[in-house]
């Protein structure tokens, strides 16, 4: 029992310290930025590898989204017979809040576990000590660019999210619903603003959620123990880590954005 | 500023008599390329290396051998920077590995090739670029360059027709070949193999041994080799080193040393279950584990 405490209490000490190493290793991270200037190659080759191997599943879960939230508010506005918001509201909640988080919680399980068990294999296999044995630095060509790479992709795929949302809810309150077309896209255009709700909306968020998805996905393979067990373990912490640090970083984002 | 890349590096090849190169080198300084002073390491709790000292000579055939568990990849890390010593000291041609800065490190293994147990091949690209890989990353040679050079590395592994293979399509003895070859692909002044026999049928282990054999006639190559085999080291080192409970508890020419009365020989050459090495992991008493404390007496 006694164990079991000191257990406990450690555990909560190693997530402080885990959070702490993530922490260094960003810095590690950006220090070889400049130096993973030469590998430009492999950061368009990641770049394939997490962005555009997610285009399918986001744009296929961006169009239900949006034709799912149109369905459900053109049912709650027409008790107040406000069906003609529908798509003004579909914009703004895809913009401001499901875009960025459901893209991010996308790309977590889609580009951070193929990024967190890629990488633990290497080093299971020991890739990465070859690497770093042929005086290559396994940081600036393995991490960096998969860090970088996913940065970039995160809000070029919440764009594609929110313009399929909005495809999704104009196909269900235009073509099925028969909201007229024109009120749909005025209302739409006269409620959003560029500043409030792309901007600092969809870009920012998904700059943000970007960066820590990919770092926690690239900080987990690196840091598992190389086994085949251990690099199980590290990309269900990368999905657990990745939904629990995006949601809570929504939630400080939108705080002070707002 | 290519062409003078193109002929620092020509100028590795420049080849010079190897019996020369061989007594230039030992008049300017001496015949060990990696010396152990004094090598204390503690991992996890566990003393590894207690006060171990080792020479390891310049163009020879060295063997490391031990029970596993001993500290024998440990030490190849420790050789090449990977991991740091408690206490003691390592110099690698005369550098102290330890002191070395990330950029001077990374020049020192430049010269010093690594042969992985399991050959650590690059998955993502094929044989070709496996080995062309440290070439592309420390040079800017032109690409007809490159090809030559890795080609040539291929032919001296035996595999040149394997070439637009991947790693997943070979077989393990072709997989450590490659790795071999891109080892190589610098001319190393020193080549550790960690286990490169484990796992071979006869026919691959007889062609890996023939080949560090044949890189170290002809290119005088510095070759410490981690192996289980006597058999196979008899072959072709020169010298053996037994390490066991952290220190260097025999050492003499291979094909003697098994008879040199040692009960550390003895048990590990002999294949004795029990000996120095203990059967028994350490535990508790056993009756007590049992449940027959008292009762037995
Ligand atoms: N990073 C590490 N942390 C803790 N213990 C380690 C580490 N690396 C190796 N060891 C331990 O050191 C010992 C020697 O390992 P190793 O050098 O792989 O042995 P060998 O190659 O002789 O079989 C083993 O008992 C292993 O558990
Ligand atoms: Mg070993």
């Amino acid at each position: 029992m006694n164990a079991r405490g000191r257990q406990e209490g450690n555990a909560v000490t190693q997530a402080l310290a885990q959070i702490g190493l993530c922490g260094l290793f960003l810095l590690t991270l950006l220090a070889a930025v400049p130096r993973s200037f030469r590998y430009v190659r492999e950061t368009i080759r990641q770049l394939w590898f997490v962005g555009a191997m997610s285009l399918t599943i986001i744009m296929v879960c961006g169009l239900f989204v949006g034709m799912v939230l149109m369905l459900q508010l053109y049912h709650v506005l027409s008790i107040f017979g406000g069906t003609s918001a529908s798509g003004m509201v579909v914009a703004l909640s895809v913009y401001r809040e499901l875009g960025p988080v459901i893209t991010a919680l996308l790309f977590a399980g889609r580009a951070g576990t193929s990024i967190t068990a890629e990488i633990g294999l290497m080093r299971a296999t020991d890739q990465i000590d070859a690497m770093e044995l042929m005086a290559v630095d396994p940081i600036a060509y393995v991490a960096t660019p998969r860090f970088l790479a996913g940065v970039i992709a995160m809000p070029l795929l919440a764009c594609v999210f929110c313009a399929m949302a909005i495809f999704g809810g104009h196909l269900v309150g235009v073509s099925w619903l028969g909201i007229d077309n024109g009120t749909f896209w005025s209302n739409m255009t006269a409620e959003v603003d560029v500043h409030t709700d792309i901007v600092n909306g969809v870009l920012f968020k998904s700059l943000a959620f970007g960066a820590v998805v990919s770092l926690i996905a690239v900080f987990q393979g690196f840091t598992t123990p190389p086994t085949s067990e251990g690099v199980a373990y590290a990309t269900t912490r990368t999905v657990v880590a990745s939904s629990i640090a995006i949601l809570a970083l929504d939630f400080v984002l939108t705080a002070f954005l707002m | 500023m290519a062409l003078a890349a193109v002929f620092g590096y020509l100028s590795r090849f420049t080849t010079v008599p190897s019996s020369m190169t061989e007594s230039v080198r030992a008049t300017l300084d001496d015949d060990v390329l990696v010396r152990i002073r004094g090598l204390t390491t503690v991992l996890g709790g566990k003393t590894i290396f207690d006060q171990l000292d080792m020479d390891i000579p310049r163009g020879k055939i060295t063997a490391i051998m031990g029970p596993s568990g001993t500290g024998k990849t440990t030490l190849l890390k420790h050789i090449t920077g990977q991991m740091r010593a408690d206490a003691g000291e390592i110099r690698v041609d005369g550098r102290n590995v330890a002191e070395l800065s990330r950029e001077q490190l990374y020049k020192l293994r430049e010269g010093i090739g690594y042969l992985f147990q399991n050959s650590a091949l690059l998955t993502d690209f094929d044989v070709f670029e496996n080995v062309a890989f440290p070439l592309r990353q420390h040079t800017q040679l032109p690409e007809e360059l490159i090809r030559n050079l890795v080609l040539l590395k291929l032919q001296a592994v035996g595999l040149r027709g394997a070439a637009p293979l991947m790693p997943s399509e070979l077989s393990g003895g072709m997989a450590r070949r490659v790795a071999l070859a891109r080892a190589i692909v610098f001319d190393p002044m020193l080549i550790l193999y960690d286990e490169p026999f484990v796992g071979l049928d006869p026919v691959a282990l007889n062609q890996v041994l023939r080949l560090i054999s044949t890189l170290n006639q002809t290119l005088g190559i510095t070759s410490v080799l981690v192996a289980h085999e006597l058999a196979a080291v008899r072959q072709i080192a020169q010298h053996v080193f037994l390490i066991a409970n952290g220190k260097v508890v025999a050492q003499g020419d291979p094909k003697t040393i098994a008879d040199d009365g040692s009960p550390w020989t003895r048990q590990f050459f002999g294949g004795e279950a029990d000996g120095p090495v203990p059967f028994q992991y350490p535990a508790g008493d056993y009756a007590q584990a049992l449940g027959f404390a008292g009762v037995v007496k």
